[in-house]
């Protein structure tokens, strides 16, 4: 990731009511972000009124049983105005989205809030206090505050933190806090993986955007991709045998693995195996188009002689065909 | 809504192209995957492009088109799934059946409302422009989804779209997103609300055109493309540990399309197909029954009209008033023509699966061979 700070994170600050001592933990917090949640909020930060410096909106996700790990999945806007002296946000409609979101997705929680900069400031604690406060926010579990910086041009960071009170006085309570950074991690779903592999192809596009390929076109670029890496290994290993490249103990070792794992059989099994499974794909592709032939005949057959007689004889074909299939599988 | 958008009916450039929003695809992904296998749907929002001809807008601009028909998909959101209560008991059915029919309930239509009127005030575009639904190795096609879409096309806006993201293929390797729009003879004979063989014929419809499928391309904003290249900037190896592997893989190509997994992809497929010809061939059955009766109907109706006919005769020779002829209209029934409907769409469910099938021996037997040469070749040199 861009960001490569490290933390020490001894102890997470309690919050300053006191609570119940089974919930009080003061272990660290882990924070796994989603890659939707990110998108949605760079979608957000596009669509920004003009005069608005950041915008902020709600994060959404689950949180594990102890409360010690944090998922960010889902996120929404929410409206705000920020001037010298005052922040205005919209709690009505916080409280509405929040409501319709956890009724297409009840197994989420609210987990905190993100702002589109990476400045902290007074606004950002008395938010951070309204997020994280007993009722409508996420007490006794901390609130999460995400920063994403979206300056134009530049590298976008992401930042995490918690928050803890700091006494000034009293008085002053509900617009300072202390915030903690805590490590953050970013995750794809296995699910969207063939998504993300997709959205991330078009990146080097001049214009952004890509088809929608097919399986077999997927195959064809993990090929290619494979090979260069073959390649890109040979070439190294090549230069490290005539010495021109220094040699490093982790790769050789990772190559021995790899290579370690390459399946020992026989090529007679190999051969074997081949056979019987070609033969099946092959048979099931041939039924498949059979069956596609027959539909298409039975369809014709049905609307040219309407009324008169039934279409018995594509009926008898079918018959026949799911016949054969019915064994096909069975035979597999 | 509905009568702003027939005003522009007539000037329509039919719609040639979906382009889609990165957010988009992550969104319905996550949504498809978290209730896999149950059937899922949710609502598409899209924009009004600034590039576009301006007489196909209405007047306030609620078509987002660009002007080579290219319809923009920017946002969606997800129906509210149904109540996990009753859905644990009688298990997939009925569930299945709500969650499917819910674009088109009362429930739904509130929740629609609700979520455009708050995603508009954060500057959205918030312009219905479909409806999105998870499936399972292409099997969704059913009188759900082409009720759904017809509801769409019909009393909403003419130009929406079905978005279908196919779960298990996607888990395959290659993104599985299709665009489909239901026919215009399709929408007139659904507007008619049968399905008869007569229908069939005057709209000149096969299930060949019940839908029509568009090209899908997926867009990333710049802010987007900018936060993906600093994502695959490999990641630094941590100097103290010369063993610790990269945490984070790179996101392309992942490598999932080089599976050898044969069985269960095609297995699946046949169970899937054998029950569809099931189907088929019950419709058959129905449909060969209808015709039994209709010729038992026939013949009955003929041989009253013959007696009718002698009897008329012999009146005529007493000449005694004769009777009606007509009679039979009320007299007999004939037995009503099974919609056809559900023919149709197995018919085009068989085709789609059938295609699949191929398109995955394509694929794979290219694999296999490769496996093949390259295995023995190993061999070889140990």
């Amino acid at each position: 990731m861009a960001d490569k700070d490290s933390y020490i994170h001894l102890a997470r600050p309690l919050p300053v009511v006191s609570v119940p001592p089974a919930q009080a933990t003061t272990s660290p917090l882990s924070v796994v972000i989603s890659a939707q949640a990110l998108f949605s909020i760079l979608d957000h930060s596009l669509r920004r009124n003009t005069d608005q410096e950041r915008v902020i909106g709600t994060l959404l996700g689950v949180r594990s049983e102890d409360g010690a790990e944090v998922e960010i999945r889902n996120c929404f806007a929410v409206g705000h105005n920020e001037s010298q002296e005052q922040v205005e946000v919209d709690m009505d409609y916080h409280k509405t989205m929040l409501g319709l979101h956890l009724k297409a997705n009840p197994k989420e929680v609210l987990i905190g809030w993100y702002a589109t900069s990476p400045e902290l400031n007074t606004f950002s604690a008395l938010i951070q206090n309204f997020y994280a406060s007993n009722g409508d926010g996420t007490f006794p579990h901390p609130a999460v505050h995400l920063t994403m910086s979206t300056v134009p041009g530049q590298d976008i960071a992401i930042r995490t933190y918690i928050s803890s009170a700091v006494g000034v006085h009293p008085d002053r309570l509900a617009d300072s806090c202390l915030f903690v950074p805590i490590p953050y991690e970013i995750k794809y779903a296995d699910a969207e993986r063939s998504g993300l592999e997709l959205i991330s192809s078009a990146k080097n596009n001049e214009n952004r955007s890509t088809e929608v390929t097919t399986d077999i076109h997927a195959l064809e670029k993990a090929l290619e991709e494979v090979l260069e890496m073959l390649d890109r290994v040979s070439e190294y290993v090549a230069g490290v045998v005539a010495g021109n490249t220094q040699a490093s103990v982790a790769i050789g070792k990772f190559l021995m693995n790899t290579l370690s794992l390459a399946p020992k059989v026989s090529p007679a099994d190999v051969e074997r195996m081949f056979n019987t499974h070609i033969q099946d794909v092959l048979l099931v592709a041939y039924l498949a188009n059979t069956i596609r032939t027959q539909i298409d005949l039975s369809n014709r057959l049905a609307s040219a002689n309407f009324g008169t007689t039934a279409p018995t004889p594509a009926a008898a074909a079918t018959n026949t065909t799911a016949a054969s299939a019915t064994t096909a599988s069975g035979g597999k | 809504m509905a009568d702003k958008s027939k005003i522009v009916l007539p000037a329509f450039v039919p719609l040639k192209s979906v382009q889609v929003d990165a957010l988009v695809v992550l969104k319905i992904c996550k949504h498809a995957s978290s209730a896999h296998p149950q059937v899922i749907t949710g609502q598409l929002l899209g924009m009004a492009s600034p590039i576009s001809s301006s007489r196909l807008f209405n007047s306030d601009g609620i078509l987002g088109m660009d002007v080579d028909g290219e319809l923009q998909v920017t946002n969606s959101f997800p129906f509210p799934s149904t109540d996990p209560s009753t859905s644990s008991n009688d298990l997939d059915n009925n569930s299945a059946s709500t969650a499917a029919s819910a674009p088109r309930s009362k429930a739904s239509a509130w929740y629609q409302t609700e979520m455009v009127r708050c995603l508009r005030e954060m500057n959205v575009d918030a312009n219905s422009v479909g409806w999105y639904q998870s499936a399972n190795l292409g099997n969704f096609l059913s009188t759900n989804f082409v009720d759904n879409q017809y509801f769409y096309q019909n009393a909403l806006n003419e130009r929406t779209i079905a978005l279908v993201h196919d779960t298990a293929r996607s888990a395959q390797g290659a993104l599985s997103l299709r665009a489909f729009r239901l026919a215009p003879q399709f929408m007139a004979a659904q507007k008619e609300g049968k399905f008869t063989s007569e229908s069939l014929a005057k709209h000149n419809l096969t299930y060949k055109d019940i839908l029509i499928e568009l090209p899908v391309s997926i867009r990333n904003s710049h802010l987007l493309t900018t936060f993906l290249h600093q994502l695959d900037t490999p990641p630094t190896p941590d100097p103290l540990n010369p063993f610790s592997q990269p945490s984070s893989t790179p996101l392309f190509p992942n490598f999932d399309s080089l599976d050898l997994s044969i069985d269960p992809f095609l297995e699946k497929n046949c169970d899937l197909l054998l029950d569809s010809i099931e189907t088929h061939y019950t419709e058959l059955n129905n449909s060969q029954y209808y015709h039994r009766q209709l010729a038992r109907e026939q013949t009955k109706i003929a041989a009253w009209l013959t007696k009718r006919k002698q009897e008329n005769a012999l009146r005529a020779a007493a000449k005694q008033p004769l009777l009606p002829e007509n009679e039979w209209n009320r007299l007999f029934k004939p037995p009503v023509e099974p919609s056809r409907l559900e023919t149709l769409l197995n018919s085009r469910q068989i085709e789609q699966y059938a295609k699949q099938v191929d398109g995955f021996t394509a694929s794979v037997t290219a694999k296999m061979f490769a496996v093949n040469g390259g295995l023995s070749k190993t061999q070889e040199q140990l």
